[in-house]
Protein backbone atom coordinates (compact mmCIF):
# COMPACT_ATOMS: atom_id res chain seq x y z
CA UNK A 1 0.00 0.00 0.00
CA UNK A 2 1.31 3.42 -0.87
CA UNK A 3 1.97 6.13 1.64
CA UNK A 4 -0.84 8.13 0.10
CA UNK A 5 -3.33 5.30 0.47
CA UNK A 6 -2.30 4.83 4.07
CA UNK A 7 -3.02 8.48 4.65
CA UNK A 8 -6.43 8.17 3.05
CA UNK A 9 -7.31 5.19 5.24
CA UNK A 10 -6.18 7.07 8.33
CA UNK A 11 -8.25 10.12 7.39
CA UNK A 12 -11.29 7.96 6.70
CA UNK A 13 -11.09 5.90 9.87
CA UNK A 14 -10.20 8.81 12.11
CA UNK A 15 -12.98 10.81 10.55
CA UNK A 16 -15.49 8.04 11.10
CA UNK A 17 -14.64 7.96 14.78
CA UNK A 18 -15.04 11.72 14.96
CA UNK A 19 -18.40 11.51 13.26
CA UNK A 20 -19.65 8.79 15.57
CA UNK A 21 -18.62 10.91 18.52
CA UNK A 22 -20.24 14.04 17.11
CA UNK A 23 -23.50 12.32 16.15
CA UNK A 24 -24.01 10.60 19.51
CA UNK A 25 -25.68 13.61 21.17
CA UNK A 26 -28.16 13.78 18.29
CA UNK A 27 -29.13 10.15 18.81
CA UNK A 28 -29.56 10.73 22.51
CA UNK A 29 -31.85 13.66 21.91
CA UNK A 30 -33.71 11.72 19.24
CA UNK A 31 -33.22 14.61 16.87
CA UNK A 32 -33.56 13.34 13.30
CA UNK A 33 -31.38 14.95 10.63
CA UNK A 34 -32.93 17.87 8.76
CA UNK A 35 -36.31 17.33 10.35
CA UNK A 36 -36.65 13.96 8.66
CA UNK A 37 -39.01 11.43 10.22
CA UNK A 38 -37.31 9.01 12.58
CA UNK A 39 -36.28 6.04 10.52
CA UNK A 40 -36.68 3.36 13.13
CA UNK A 41 -40.39 2.87 12.36
CA UNK A 42 -40.32 2.87 8.60
CA UNK A 43 -37.52 3.21 6.11
CA UNK A 44 -38.44 6.05 3.75
CA UNK A 45 -35.94 4.70 1.26
CA UNK A 46 -37.34 1.15 1.14
CA UNK A 47 -38.12 0.08 -2.40
CA UNK A 48 -41.73 0.41 -3.57
CA UNK A 49 -40.83 -1.57 -6.66
CA UNK A 50 -43.37 -4.38 -7.18
CA UNK A 51 -41.31 -6.14 -9.84
CA UNK A 52 -40.42 -9.61 -8.49
CA UNK A 53 -38.36 -10.80 -11.44
CA UNK A 54 -34.87 -12.12 -10.85
CA UNK A 55 -32.12 -9.61 -11.62
CA UNK A 56 -28.37 -9.22 -11.45
CA UNK A 57 -27.40 -7.13 -8.42
CA UNK A 58 -24.03 -6.44 -10.02
CA UNK A 59 -25.55 -4.91 -13.14
CA UNK A 60 -26.17 -1.19 -12.60
CA UNK A 61 -26.49 -0.35 -16.28
CA UNK A 62 -29.44 1.56 -17.57
CA UNK A 63 -31.23 4.90 -17.49
CA UNK A 64 -32.09 6.12 -14.01
CA UNK A 65 -34.38 8.92 -12.85
CA UNK A 66 -35.71 10.10 -9.49
CA UNK A 67 -38.89 11.28 -11.19
CA UNK A 68 -40.45 8.10 -12.57
CA UNK A 69 -43.80 9.73 -13.28
CA UNK A 70 -42.18 12.01 -15.81
CA UNK A 71 -41.66 8.84 -17.85
CA UNK A 72 -45.17 7.49 -17.35
CA UNK A 73 -44.14 4.97 -14.70
CA UNK A 74 -45.64 4.44 -11.22
CA UNK A 75 -44.55 6.92 -8.54
CA UNK A 76 -41.33 6.26 -6.63
CA UNK A 77 -41.85 7.88 -3.21
CA UNK A 78 -38.48 6.72 -1.98
CA UNK A 79 -36.85 8.61 -4.84
CA UNK A 80 -37.98 11.98 -3.54
CA UNK A 81 -36.42 14.05 -0.80
CA UNK A 82 -37.83 13.34 2.64
CA UNK A 83 -38.70 16.02 5.14
CA UNK A 84 -38.93 19.77 4.54
CA UNK A 85 -35.49 20.17 2.98
CA UNK A 86 -35.22 21.88 -0.41
CA UNK A 87 -34.60 19.48 -3.26
CA UNK A 88 -31.60 17.77 -4.77
CA UNK A 89 -28.97 18.58 -2.20
CA UNK A 90 -26.37 16.36 -0.56
CA UNK A 91 -28.32 16.77 2.72
CA UNK A 92 -27.58 14.76 5.84
CA UNK A 93 -26.22 16.70 8.81
CA UNK A 94 -23.40 19.01 7.72
CA UNK A 95 -20.55 18.73 10.22
CA UNK A 96 -18.92 21.72 11.86
CA UNK A 97 -16.60 23.55 9.52
CA UNK A 98 -12.96 24.42 10.05
CA UNK A 99 -11.96 28.08 9.97
CA UNK A 100 -10.99 27.67 6.33
CA UNK A 101 -14.24 25.84 5.59
CA UNK A 102 -16.30 28.56 7.24
CA UNK A 103 -14.51 31.27 5.29
CA UNK A 104 -15.28 29.54 2.02
CA UNK A 105 -18.85 28.70 3.07
CA UNK A 106 -19.54 32.39 3.72
CA UNK A 107 -18.02 33.36 0.39
CA UNK A 108 -20.40 31.12 -1.55
CA UNK A 109 -23.77 32.73 -2.35
CA UNK A 110 -26.24 30.09 -3.56
CA UNK A 111 -29.55 30.83 -5.26
CA UNK A 112 -31.30 27.62 -4.29
CA UNK A 113 -33.00 26.69 -1.08
CA UNK A 114 -35.15 28.91 1.09
CA UNK A 115 -34.72 32.65 0.62
CA UNK A 116 -32.39 34.20 3.17
CA UNK A 117 -34.45 35.71 5.98
CA UNK A 118 -37.76 34.55 4.52
CA UNK A 119 -40.65 33.26 6.57
CA UNK A 120 -40.04 29.76 5.20
CA UNK A 121 -36.38 29.94 6.17
CA UNK A 122 -37.24 31.15 9.65
CA UNK A 123 -39.87 28.44 10.14
CA UNK A 124 -37.31 25.67 9.67
CA UNK A 125 -34.41 26.32 12.03
CA UNK A 126 -33.81 22.57 12.11
CA UNK A 127 -32.57 22.76 8.52
CA UNK A 128 -28.95 23.76 8.17
CA UNK A 129 -28.44 27.44 7.34
CA UNK A 130 -26.74 26.42 4.10
CA UNK A 131 -30.16 25.55 2.70
CA UNK A 132 -31.79 28.71 4.06
CA UNK A 133 -29.64 31.46 2.63
CA UNK A 134 -30.61 31.76 -1.04
CA UNK A 135 -30.19 35.10 -2.78
CA UNK A 136 -31.40 36.06 -6.25
CA UNK A 137 -29.05 34.69 -8.92
CA UNK A 138 -28.21 38.24 -9.96
CA UNK A 139 -26.45 38.61 -6.61
CA UNK A 140 -25.29 35.04 -6.17
CA UNK A 141 -22.08 33.37 -7.35
CA UNK A 142 -23.16 29.84 -8.21
CA UNK A 143 -20.46 28.49 -10.56
CA UNK A 144 -23.25 27.13 -12.72
CA UNK A 145 -24.33 30.67 -13.59
CA UNK A 146 -21.36 30.80 -15.93
CA UNK A 147 -21.69 27.16 -16.99
CA UNK A 148 -18.71 26.09 -14.91
CA UNK A 149 -18.67 22.33 -14.26
CA UNK A 150 -20.85 21.09 -11.43
CA UNK A 151 -18.45 18.51 -10.00
CA UNK A 152 -19.15 14.87 -9.23
CA UNK A 153 -21.27 15.16 -6.09
CA UNK A 154 -23.48 17.85 -7.52
CA UNK A 155 -23.95 15.85 -10.70
CA UNK A 156 -25.05 12.82 -8.69
CA UNK A 157 -27.30 14.67 -6.27
CA UNK A 158 -28.99 16.73 -8.95
CA UNK A 159 -29.56 13.88 -11.38
CA UNK A 160 -33.03 12.57 -11.41
CA UNK A 161 -35.47 15.46 -11.10
CA UNK A 162 -35.84 16.71 -14.59
CA UNK A 163 -32.41 15.50 -15.57
CA UNK A 164 -31.56 11.80 -15.64
CA UNK A 165 -28.48 9.63 -15.29
CA UNK A 166 -27.16 6.63 -17.19
CA UNK A 167 -24.80 3.91 -16.00
CA UNK A 168 -22.82 2.14 -18.71
CA UNK A 169 -20.97 -0.94 -17.53
CA UNK A 170 -17.82 -1.97 -19.39
CA UNK A 171 -15.31 -4.73 -18.68
CA UNK A 172 -13.01 -2.72 -16.44
CA UNK A 173 -14.96 0.43 -15.66
CA UNK A 174 -18.40 1.92 -15.25
CA UNK A 175 -19.20 5.15 -17.02
CA UNK A 176 -21.69 7.35 -15.26
CA UNK A 177 -23.37 9.81 -17.61
CA UNK A 178 -25.39 12.85 -16.58
CA UNK A 179 -28.02 14.57 -18.67
CA UNK A 180 -27.81 18.07 -17.18
CA UNK A 181 -24.54 19.58 -18.46
CA UNK A 182 -23.93 16.37 -20.51
CA UNK A 183 -21.08 15.33 -18.25
CA UNK A 184 -19.65 11.94 -17.26
CA UNK A 185 -17.29 10.17 -14.87
CA UNK A 186 -15.25 7.00 -15.09
CA UNK A 187 -15.36 4.55 -12.18
CA UNK A 188 -12.33 2.34 -12.77
CA UNK A 189 -12.51 -1.31 -11.75
CA UNK A 190 -9.18 -2.50 -13.19
CA UNK A 191 -7.44 -2.69 -9.83
CA UNK A 192 -5.61 0.63 -10.04
CA UNK A 193 -4.95 2.63 -6.91
CA UNK A 194 -6.02 6.19 -6.25
CA UNK A 195 -3.48 8.71 -7.52
CA UNK A 196 -1.38 10.86 -5.27
CA UNK A 197 -3.33 14.05 -5.70
CA UNK A 198 -0.23 16.17 -5.32
CA UNK A 199 1.11 14.61 -8.53
CA UNK A 200 -2.02 15.16 -10.64
CA UNK A 201 -4.10 18.06 -11.74
CA UNK A 202 -7.31 18.30 -9.73
CA UNK A 203 -10.44 17.41 -11.71
CA UNK A 204 -14.02 18.49 -11.24
CA UNK A 205 -15.17 14.88 -11.12
CA UNK A 206 -12.00 13.63 -9.41
CA UNK A 207 -10.32 10.25 -9.89
CA UNK A 208 -12.54 7.27 -9.09
CA UNK A 209 -11.85 3.61 -8.38
CA UNK A 210 -14.58 1.06 -7.70
CA UNK A 211 -14.89 -2.48 -6.37
CA UNK A 212 -17.62 -4.85 -5.28
CA UNK A 213 -18.07 -5.58 -1.60
CA UNK A 214 -20.76 -8.22 -1.69
CA UNK A 215 -23.61 -6.63 -3.61
CA UNK A 216 -22.42 -3.09 -2.94
CA UNK A 217 -20.35 -1.17 -5.44
CA UNK A 218 -17.95 0.94 -3.41
CA UNK A 219 -16.57 3.93 -5.29
CA UNK A 220 -13.76 6.01 -3.83
CA UNK A 221 -12.82 9.32 -5.40
CA UNK A 222 -10.09 11.88 -4.73
CA UNK A 223 -8.36 14.69 -6.57
CA UNK A 224 -11.28 17.12 -6.71
CA UNK A 225 -11.14 20.64 -8.05
CA UNK A 226 -12.00 22.86 -5.11
CA UNK A 227 -13.81 25.40 -7.25
CA UNK A 228 -16.85 23.11 -7.35
CA UNK A 229 -19.53 23.22 -4.67
CA UNK A 230 -20.64 20.08 -2.86
CA UNK A 231 -24.21 20.77 -3.92
CA UNK A 232 -26.60 23.54 -4.98
CA UNK A 233 -26.37 25.13 -1.56
CA UNK A 234 -22.82 26.37 -1.71
CA UNK A 235 -21.14 23.98 0.69
CA UNK A 236 -17.42 24.18 -0.08
CA UNK A 237 -14.88 21.43 -0.64
CA UNK A 238 -11.09 21.30 -0.78
CA UNK A 239 -8.83 19.41 -3.15
CA UNK A 240 -8.09 17.07 -0.23
CA UNK A 241 -11.65 15.75 -0.10
CA UNK A 242 -12.20 12.00 -0.44
CA UNK A 243 -15.64 10.76 -1.39
CA UNK A 244 -16.98 7.27 -0.78
CA UNK A 245 -20.15 6.20 -2.60
CA UNK A 246 -21.89 2.90 -1.92
CA UNK A 247 -24.26 1.90 -4.73
CA UNK A 248 -26.77 -0.92 -4.44
CA UNK A 249 -29.36 -2.18 -6.88
CA UNK A 250 -31.92 -2.89 -4.17
CA UNK A 251 -34.62 -4.27 -6.49
CA UNK A 252 -35.00 -4.82 -10.24
CA UNK A 253 -35.97 -1.19 -10.81
CA UNK A 254 -34.28 0.72 -7.99
CA UNK A 255 -30.73 1.97 -7.48
CA UNK A 256 -29.60 3.67 -4.30
CA UNK A 257 -26.45 5.34 -3.14
CA UNK A 258 -25.10 6.38 0.24
CA UNK A 259 -22.28 8.90 0.22
CA UNK A 260 -19.69 10.00 2.75
CA UNK A 261 -17.25 12.80 2.16
CA UNK A 262 -14.16 13.31 4.28
CA UNK A 263 -12.46 16.67 3.96
CA UNK A 264 -10.41 17.66 7.02
CA UNK A 265 -9.43 20.96 5.41
CA UNK A 266 -13.08 22.03 5.29
CA UNK A 267 -15.05 19.91 7.79
CA UNK A 268 -14.22 18.71 11.28
CA UNK A 269 -15.82 15.29 10.68
CA UNK A 270 -16.90 13.11 7.77
CA UNK A 271 -20.23 14.05 6.29
CA UNK A 272 -22.84 11.42 5.41
CA UNK A 273 -25.31 12.58 2.80
CA UNK A 274 -28.90 11.41 2.73
CA UNK A 275 -29.62 8.29 0.71
CA UNK A 276 -30.55 8.87 -2.93
CA UNK A 277 -32.76 6.44 -4.82
CA UNK A 278 -33.42 6.26 -8.57
CA UNK A 279 -35.96 4.33 -10.62
CA UNK A 280 -34.93 2.39 -13.73
CA UNK A 281 -36.45 3.91 -16.85
CA UNK A 282 -36.89 1.66 -19.91
CA UNK A 283 -35.34 3.47 -22.84
CA UNK A 284 -38.65 3.33 -24.69
CA UNK A 285 -40.10 5.56 -21.97
CA UNK A 286 -37.25 8.07 -22.21
CA UNK A 287 -38.07 9.21 -25.68
CA UNK A 288 -38.28 12.56 -27.43
CA UNK A 289 -39.36 12.78 -31.06
CA UNK A 290 -38.61 9.10 -31.62
CA UNK A 291 -35.09 9.24 -30.16
CA UNK A 292 -34.61 7.47 -26.85
CA UNK A 293 -31.98 8.01 -24.17
CA UNK A 294 -30.54 11.02 -22.38
CA UNK A 295 -31.00 14.46 -23.86
CA UNK A 296 -27.93 16.50 -24.70
CA UNK A 297 -28.84 19.01 -22.05
CA UNK A 298 -25.74 21.18 -22.04
CA UNK A 299 -25.09 24.39 -20.19
CA UNK A 300 -23.91 26.59 -23.07
CA UNK A 301 -22.05 29.78 -22.11
CA UNK A 302 -23.50 31.91 -24.89
CA UNK A 303 -27.04 30.79 -24.06
CA UNK A 304 -26.41 31.22 -20.36
CA UNK A 305 -25.09 34.72 -20.98
CA UNK A 306 -28.26 35.63 -22.85
CA UNK A 307 -30.40 34.12 -20.11
CA UNK A 308 -28.43 36.00 -17.46
CA UNK A 309 -29.48 39.31 -19.00
CA UNK A 310 -33.11 38.42 -18.28
CA UNK A 311 -32.28 37.06 -14.86
CA UNK A 312 -30.12 40.01 -13.85
CA UNK A 313 -32.81 42.44 -14.98
CA UNK A 314 -35.31 40.59 -12.81
CA UNK A 315 -32.86 40.74 -9.92
CA UNK A 316 -32.66 44.52 -10.08
CA UNK A 317 -29.46 44.91 -12.13
CA UNK A 318 -30.83 47.51 -14.54
CA UNK B 1 -57.08 43.30 -3.57
CA UNK B 2 -55.19 40.34 -2.26
CA UNK B 3 -56.78 38.41 0.52
CA UNK B 4 -54.97 36.11 2.89
CA UNK B 5 -57.05 33.17 1.58
CA UNK B 6 -56.06 33.92 -1.99
CA UNK B 7 -52.47 34.23 -0.89
CA UNK B 8 -52.53 30.89 0.90
CA UNK B 9 -54.22 29.05 -1.94
CA UNK B 10 -51.87 30.54 -4.44
CA UNK B 11 -48.80 29.70 -2.40
CA UNK B 12 -49.89 26.10 -1.95
CA UNK B 13 -50.93 25.62 -5.55
CA UNK B 14 -47.77 27.11 -6.94
CA UNK B 15 -45.54 25.28 -4.47
CA UNK B 16 -46.88 21.84 -5.28
CA UNK B 17 -46.94 22.59 -8.98
CA UNK B 18 -43.46 23.88 -9.46
CA UNK B 19 -41.24 22.68 -6.65
CA UNK B 20 -39.47 20.20 -8.93
CA UNK B 21 -38.75 22.82 -11.54
CA UNK B 22 -37.35 25.27 -9.01
CA UNK B 23 -34.42 22.99 -8.51
CA UNK B 24 -33.17 23.42 -12.03
CA UNK B 25 -31.65 26.85 -12.10
CA UNK B 26 -32.81 28.77 -9.07
CA UNK B 27 -34.75 31.22 -11.22
CA UNK B 28 -37.94 31.51 -9.24
CA UNK B 29 -36.22 33.28 -6.36
CA UNK B 30 -36.03 36.41 -8.49
CA UNK B 31 -39.80 36.52 -8.95
CA UNK B 32 -42.90 36.72 -6.79
CA UNK B 33 -44.35 33.35 -7.72
CA UNK B 34 -46.73 33.47 -4.77
CA UNK B 35 -48.82 36.20 -6.40
CA UNK B 36 -49.60 35.34 -9.99
CA UNK B 37 -51.68 37.41 -12.37
CA UNK B 38 -52.98 37.02 -15.89
CA UNK B 39 -52.94 39.19 -18.95
CA UNK B 40 -53.32 38.89 -22.69
CA UNK B 41 -50.13 39.75 -24.52
CA UNK B 42 -48.49 39.64 -27.93
CA UNK B 43 -45.23 37.73 -28.30
CA UNK B 44 -42.42 39.88 -29.70
CA UNK B 45 -39.50 37.44 -29.33
CA UNK B 46 -39.08 33.89 -28.03
CA UNK B 47 -35.82 31.97 -27.47
CA UNK B 48 -35.88 28.23 -26.74
CA UNK B 49 -32.61 28.06 -24.83
CA UNK B 50 -31.09 26.54 -21.72
CA UNK B 51 -31.41 26.95 -18.86
CA UNK B 52 -34.87 28.52 -19.37
CA UNK B 53 -36.55 29.92 -22.48
CA UNK B 54 -36.86 33.68 -22.56
CA UNK B 55 -39.65 35.72 -24.10
CA UNK B 56 -40.42 39.38 -24.63
CA UNK B 57 -44.01 40.46 -25.01
CA UNK B 58 -46.18 43.54 -25.33
CA UNK B 59 -49.42 44.20 -23.54
CA UNK B 60 -51.81 47.09 -24.04
CA UNK B 61 -53.07 48.80 -20.93
CA UNK B 62 -55.56 51.55 -20.10
CA UNK B 63 -55.25 54.56 -22.35
CA UNK B 64 -53.85 52.46 -25.17
CA UNK B 65 -50.33 52.52 -23.80
CA UNK B 66 -48.19 49.52 -24.75
CA UNK B 67 -45.92 47.96 -22.15
CA UNK B 68 -42.81 46.05 -23.22
CA UNK B 69 -42.06 43.14 -20.88
CA UNK B 70 -39.06 40.85 -20.45
CA UNK B 71 -39.64 37.34 -19.12
CA UNK B 72 -38.35 33.85 -18.70
CA UNK B 73 -40.46 30.72 -18.86
CA UNK B 74 -40.67 28.47 -15.83
CA UNK B 75 -40.28 25.21 -17.71
CA UNK B 76 -36.82 24.34 -19.00
CA UNK B 77 -36.19 22.95 -22.51
CA UNK B 78 -35.57 19.34 -21.45
CA UNK B 79 -38.85 19.21 -19.54
CA UNK B 80 -40.63 20.87 -22.44
CA UNK B 81 -39.17 18.42 -24.94
CA UNK B 82 -40.18 15.43 -22.85
CA UNK B 83 -43.70 16.83 -22.63
CA UNK B 84 -43.86 17.07 -26.43
CA UNK B 85 -42.98 20.78 -26.65
CA UNK B 86 -39.97 20.35 -28.88
CA UNK B 87 -38.01 23.35 -30.12
CA UNK B 88 -39.73 23.59 -33.50
CA UNK B 89 -43.21 23.15 -32.06
CA UNK B 90 -42.59 25.72 -29.33
CA UNK B 91 -41.13 28.31 -31.70
CA UNK B 92 -44.11 27.83 -34.02
CA UNK B 93 -46.53 28.22 -31.12
CA UNK B 94 -44.86 31.43 -29.92
CA UNK B 95 -43.82 33.13 -33.13
CA UNK B 96 -43.79 36.95 -33.01
CA UNK B 97 -47.27 38.42 -33.24
CA UNK B 98 -48.99 35.50 -31.50
CA UNK B 99 -51.62 36.44 -28.92
CA UNK B 100 -51.31 34.53 -25.67
CA UNK B 101 -52.77 34.62 -22.21
CA UNK B 102 -49.98 34.60 -19.65
CA UNK B 103 -49.79 33.67 -15.98
CA UNK B 104 -47.06 35.91 -14.66
CA UNK B 105 -45.10 36.37 -11.45
CA UNK B 106 -43.55 39.85 -11.41
CA UNK B 107 -39.92 40.44 -10.52
CA UNK B 108 -39.58 40.84 -6.75
CA UNK B 109 -38.01 44.25 -7.25
CA UNK B 110 -40.85 45.30 -9.55
CA UNK B 111 -40.86 46.65 -13.08
CA UNK B 112 -41.83 45.13 -16.41
CA UNK B 113 -40.05 41.85 -15.77
CA UNK B 114 -41.52 38.50 -14.80
CA UNK B 115 -41.56 34.75 -14.96
CA UNK B 116 -44.23 33.15 -17.12
CA UNK B 117 -45.59 30.15 -15.29
CA UNK B 118 -48.24 29.16 -17.82
CA UNK B 119 -49.35 30.13 -21.32
CA UNK B 120 -52.66 29.68 -23.11
CA UNK B 121 -53.44 30.26 -26.77
CA UNK B 122 -56.57 31.95 -28.07
CA UNK B 123 -58.40 28.61 -27.98
CA UNK B 124 -57.71 28.35 -24.26
CA UNK B 125 -55.22 25.50 -24.73
CA UNK B 126 -52.23 25.18 -22.41
CA UNK B 127 -49.11 25.63 -24.55
CA UNK B 128 -45.31 25.46 -24.12
CA UNK B 129 -45.51 24.34 -20.50
CA UNK B 130 -46.60 21.63 -18.13
CA UNK B 131 -48.54 23.33 -15.38
CA UNK B 132 -52.28 23.76 -15.52
CA UNK B 133 -53.57 24.15 -11.95
CA UNK B 134 -52.38 27.68 -11.21
CA UNK B 135 -54.40 30.30 -9.39
CA UNK B 136 -53.96 33.88 -10.49
CA UNK B 137 -55.76 37.21 -10.41
CA UNK B 138 -56.77 38.94 -13.66
CA UNK B 139 -54.99 42.19 -14.40
CA UNK B 140 -56.04 42.70 -17.99
CA UNK B 141 -55.36 46.29 -19.07
CA UNK B 142 -54.11 47.37 -15.66
CA UNK B 143 -50.79 49.22 -15.97
CA UNK B 144 -47.90 47.21 -14.58
CA UNK B 145 -50.10 44.19 -13.95
CA UNK B 146 -49.63 43.07 -10.37
CA UNK B 147 -46.61 44.84 -8.95
CA UNK B 148 -45.08 44.12 -5.52
CA UNK B 149 -46.01 46.48 -2.72
CA UNK B 150 -43.53 49.06 -1.46
CA UNK B 151 -42.94 46.84 1.56
CA UNK B 152 -42.24 43.81 -0.62
CA UNK B 153 -39.84 45.79 -2.80
CA UNK B 154 -38.07 46.95 0.34
CA UNK B 155 -37.74 43.32 1.45
CA UNK B 156 -36.32 42.38 -1.93
CA UNK B 157 -33.92 45.32 -1.81
CA UNK B 158 -32.80 44.21 1.64
CA UNK B 159 -31.96 40.81 0.19
CA UNK B 160 -29.39 42.56 -1.97
CA UNK B 161 -27.40 43.58 1.07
Amino acid sequence: MTRNNNSLHFIRHFGTLLLLASSAPLAVRGQPPNGLPTRTDTDPYASSDTDKRAYDKHDLSGLWSRNSQQFKLPPCPECREHGPVPGYGYHGVPPARTAEGEKRFQANKPSRGFDLGSKQANEHPEIDIGMRRAVPPARGNDPQSACNPLGAIRLVTFSGGGASMEMVQAKDKIIQRFEWTWDHRELWMDGRKLPNVADYLPRYNGYSIAKWEGDTLVVTTNGFDDRAWVDHYGYPMSDQMVLEERYQRISPNRLKVDMTLTDPVTYKAPWHGDTKVWALIPKENMNVAGWSGLLEDRCIPTDESQFNKTRDFAGGKR
Amino acid sequence: MRTSLTRSLTVLTVWFSVCSAWAHHGSAISYDTAHLWTTWATVTEFSYLNPHPSMTFDRTVAGGKVEHWVSELLTNPSELARAGWTKSRSIEALKPGTKVKLYVGTSRVGGLSGIVMKLENEKGENIVGLRDALKAVEKEGIPGGLQPTAEEIKEAENDKK
